[in-house]
């Protein structure tokens, strides 16, 4: 409906786009990325300064927060799926990712009411999680809805460009305020809350609930056409697929535990790493979306996986220089540019319409617990044969499951799902 | 209806600017709140074997940085207007002072030197935890906790990370996560090793004894600093603490699962221990008084207990933490 082509003000042309001088993606998706760049910034801005504030505030000792926060990842993981089929069966997309967005956006208001008790920021964080959960599904569905076919794969990348530079500006602003009031928590929260009610606008005002390939007519799908996902002949082996591939990769949290035993470097270069790899990510998606829409899905996923070998070769060496530790960084960059918002975009383009919150927010799902179960087993074999051997089994492994994914990929992606 | 919506959240971006900055410059315009000038106060002046060094603490504002204080027959001093810390560590003419820097969210350590002047500055890339300098101020041993700022996991899940320091140059000398660890005469590594509260040995430096967290199991380890090693004597010990005369180790036992934790007393030679008469849970590690009392803190207070398990709990100093034995002249 909205087929205005947003370029200009937000996104710079990419390498890529040589052919078009501009970037075109649906104003919806960039509004959708706006959303969640203010979002992101609420969110990250509250995560910096959290732990000070636990400690320092609240005088808790930090261990007892981590085990608040463990308790909650669950319970989001299974509010994905229930989010994604509930907004498809009131075909209410745009509302139930509100209500996700919503949530976190009353959490930063509470947090600033009652954020003095230990208890209060746990319940805090939860409604943070359980919003998060709610809104991907959702939100995804919109991003895909928005697109034709075609592109779908530069809307993911562009959302997920903009939603970085979010996790990327929010830790900025909160030093930013901190600096020139310190010690002055509340501010950083209500600035936050700002933010979040920001986004939570432009999804209201800004955002169209019904984009041009929202079904509009039909019986409302069942759960049973839902669940009958899980044994399509397309969306199964891609569900296979995912699973797959997100087992065998270790974590970018374990990855940089990994970096820290393996190469000496300075203690204060650490929270650089993290920078470096998000800024990696950041230049990379919309490129590597424009990759995929261009040359394939399938072939980029595949190669963004195979930038991790490059990660896992540069854990095994016993001495590491800058050089090749900037060049790791820049490759676990480029391996989530090309992988998460691909994979969707993936799913986006073969899911029917009616379906493609329910798909996305199953497909969400099992890659989470893919990536779980990976982080229990890289760190069972860790503890059992040690770092360099547990990496080479995930090195094999991976090749393994890439060989497996490659034709299911294929096969998927040539058989949209028949609803 | 497109561009009417596009009006009214430009209307909303000026309502948010207008209130965030109008907040954060009434915030700017505030008191400097990074600092408390509360002052300890000495509850008794019996501190007859050793002159103590504290960190204040406002009991009403605990996140404040606390001035530096000496305590000696129950009278209190300061002799730097400057020194502000988190926790604070002293031995031999080098201290440790682990602080939240100005702007709030930053950390840093200053060494400082026998008369509390800064001779140098590290900057800490955690949360403040624990800190102690070798008995021949030769060595140090900071630990902090790390958050997990990975912008795709948890951002609230914490680790420690211990580093040894060169207390003259200030240099790193290694960091626990680093060294090769064994159990029972074999390799031990597993992903969520964590190392905290390292205890120098009085009378030889280069050892220590830290904790080893993994698994919710928490390990004594004894280690060599110049051999990058360490190895596991037990379970169920965390923030050990040396007695003077090197004999024994004080630490915080956990009770269950719970982060709350009691004090114990264990004999190196044999590993047994036993409970002493402080019956609330504490959260410090604790520091040798001489080689008959042990000193610690609730977080809001400084108190003594007797080492051998008998008498009971004494208030020794109001609004104060990190307490540090200070070793007379002559007297050591």
């Amino acid at each position: 409906m909205y087929q205005v082509e947003a370029s200009k003000a937000l996104l710079k042309p990419s390498l890529w786009a040589r052919h078009s001088s501009r970037l075109r993606v649906p104003r919806n998706v960039v509004m959708l990325g706006l959303v969640s760049l203010l979002t992101d910034v609420s969110s990250e801005m509250v995560a910096t300064v959290l732990p000070l504030y636990l400690v320092f505030t609240l005088g808790a000792s930090p261990l007892v927060f981590g085990a608040i926060d463990g308790t909650y990842r669950g319970a989001a993981a299974l509010v994905q799926v229930a989010s994604g089929f509930t907004s498809d069966r009131w075909r209410r997309h745009k509302e139930v990712a509100g209500l996700g967005y919503g949530l976190s956006a009353v959490g930063k208001v509470a947090l600033v009411a009652a954020g003095n008790t230990i208890g209060g920021v746990g319940a805090i964080v939860a409604f943070d999680r359980v919003g998060k959960g709610i809104r991907t599904a959702p939100r995804d569905a919109l991003i895909s809805l928005s697109s034709a076919k075609d592109k779908l794969a530069t809307s993911f990348g562009v959302h997920r460009a903009m939603d970085s530079v979010g996790a990327m500006l929010g830790p900025l602003v909160a030093f930013g305020i901190l600096l020139v009031a310190p010690a002055r928590f509340d501010a950083v929260f209500v600035v936050s809350t700002l933010f979040a009610v920001l986004g939570l606008a432009v999804l209201v005002l800004n955002v169209e609930g019904k984009p041009r390939r929202a079904p509009r007519e039909g019986a409302p799908p069942k759960l049973r056409a839902a669940a009958s996902l899980l044994k399509d002949r397309s969306f199964a082996p891609l569900l296979v697929a995912a699973a797959g591939l997100s087992i065998a990769s270790v974590s970018d949290a374990l990855i940089y535990v990994g970096l820290q035993r393996t190469i000496d470097f300075e203690p204060a270069v650490f929270p650089l790493l993290y920078v470096m790899t998000a800024i990696s990510f950041m230049a990379l998606a919309i490129p590597a979306g424009q990759l995929a829409d261009r040359i394939g899905k399938v072939p980029v996923l595949l190669a963004g996986h195979a930038l991790l070998f490059v990660v896992y070769a540069v854990l095994l060496l016993t001495s590491v220089g800058y050089l090749l530790l900037i060049v790791c960084l820049l490759a676990l960059g480029g391996y989530f540019a090309a992988t998460e918002g691909v994979m969707t975009a993936l799913a986006g383009a073969i899911l029917p319409e009616k379906l493609q919150a329910s798909g996305i927010g199953i497909l969400i799902t099992v890659v989470s617990l893919g990536r779980l179960l990976s982080s229990v087993a890289f760190g069972a074999l860790w503890f059992a044969i040690g770092l360099h051997s547990a990496v080479l089994i995930f090195g094999a492994a991976l090749l393994l499951a890439m060989a497996v994914a490659a034709p299911l990929l294929l096969r998927a992606q040539r058989h949209p799902v028949h609803a | 209806m497109h561009s009417r919506n596009t009006k009214i959240l430009a209307a909303f971006v000026v309502v948010c600017l207008v209130v965030g900055g109008g907040y954060v410059a009434i915030a700017a315009l505030g008191p400097d709140q990074t600092t408390t000038d509360a002052r300890p106060q000495a509850a008794k002046a019996v501190l007859a074997h050793s002159d103590l060094m504290v960190r204040a603490v406002d009991p009403s504002n605990p996140r404040l940085n606390g001035r530096v204080y000496e305590i000696d027959d129950g009278r209190v001093r300061q002799r730097s207007s400057d020194l502000a810390c988190e926790r604070v560590y002293y031995a031999a003419g080098h201290g440790i002072c682990m602080a939240v820097a100005p702007s709030g969210v930053d950390y840093d350590a200053t060494l400082f030197d026998s008369r509390l002047r800064p001779t140098g500055k590290i900057v800490l890339t955690g949360l403040p935890s624990r800190a102690r300098v070798s008995a021949d101020g030769r060595l140090g041993a900071m630990t902090v906790f790390v958050t997990g700022d990975s912008y795709l996991e948890s951002p609230t899940e914490f680790s420690t990370r211990t580093t040894i320091l060169d207390m003259r140059s200030g240099d790193q000398i290694g960091q626990l996560e680093q060294f090769k660890v064994t159990k029972d005469g074999h390799p031990f590594d597993a992903v969520d090793f964590n190392f905290w509260g390292v205890t120098f040995d009085p009378h030889d430096s280069n050892r220590f004894y830290a904790t080893l967290g993994t698994g919710g199991v928490h390990y004594l380890v004894e280690g060599s600093v110049s051999g990058e090693s360490m190895r596991v004597l037990r379970d169920g010990v965390e923030c050990p603490s040396l007695s003077p005369d090197g004999t024994r180790i004080a630490y915080k036992s956990r009770l269950g699962g719970q982060p709350r934790w009691h004090l114990r007393v264990l004999d190196v030679a044999t590993l047994k221990d036993h409970a002493v008469a402080e019956e609330r849970s504490i959260d410090d590690q604790v520091e040798w008084l001489d080689d008959d009392t042990l000193v610690y803190s609730d977080g809001v207070d400084v108190y003594t207990v007797p080492a051998d398990g008998s008498g009971a709990s004494a208030l020794l100093v109001r609004d104060a933490t990190s307490p540090v034995r200070l070793a007379l002249p002559g007297k050591n």
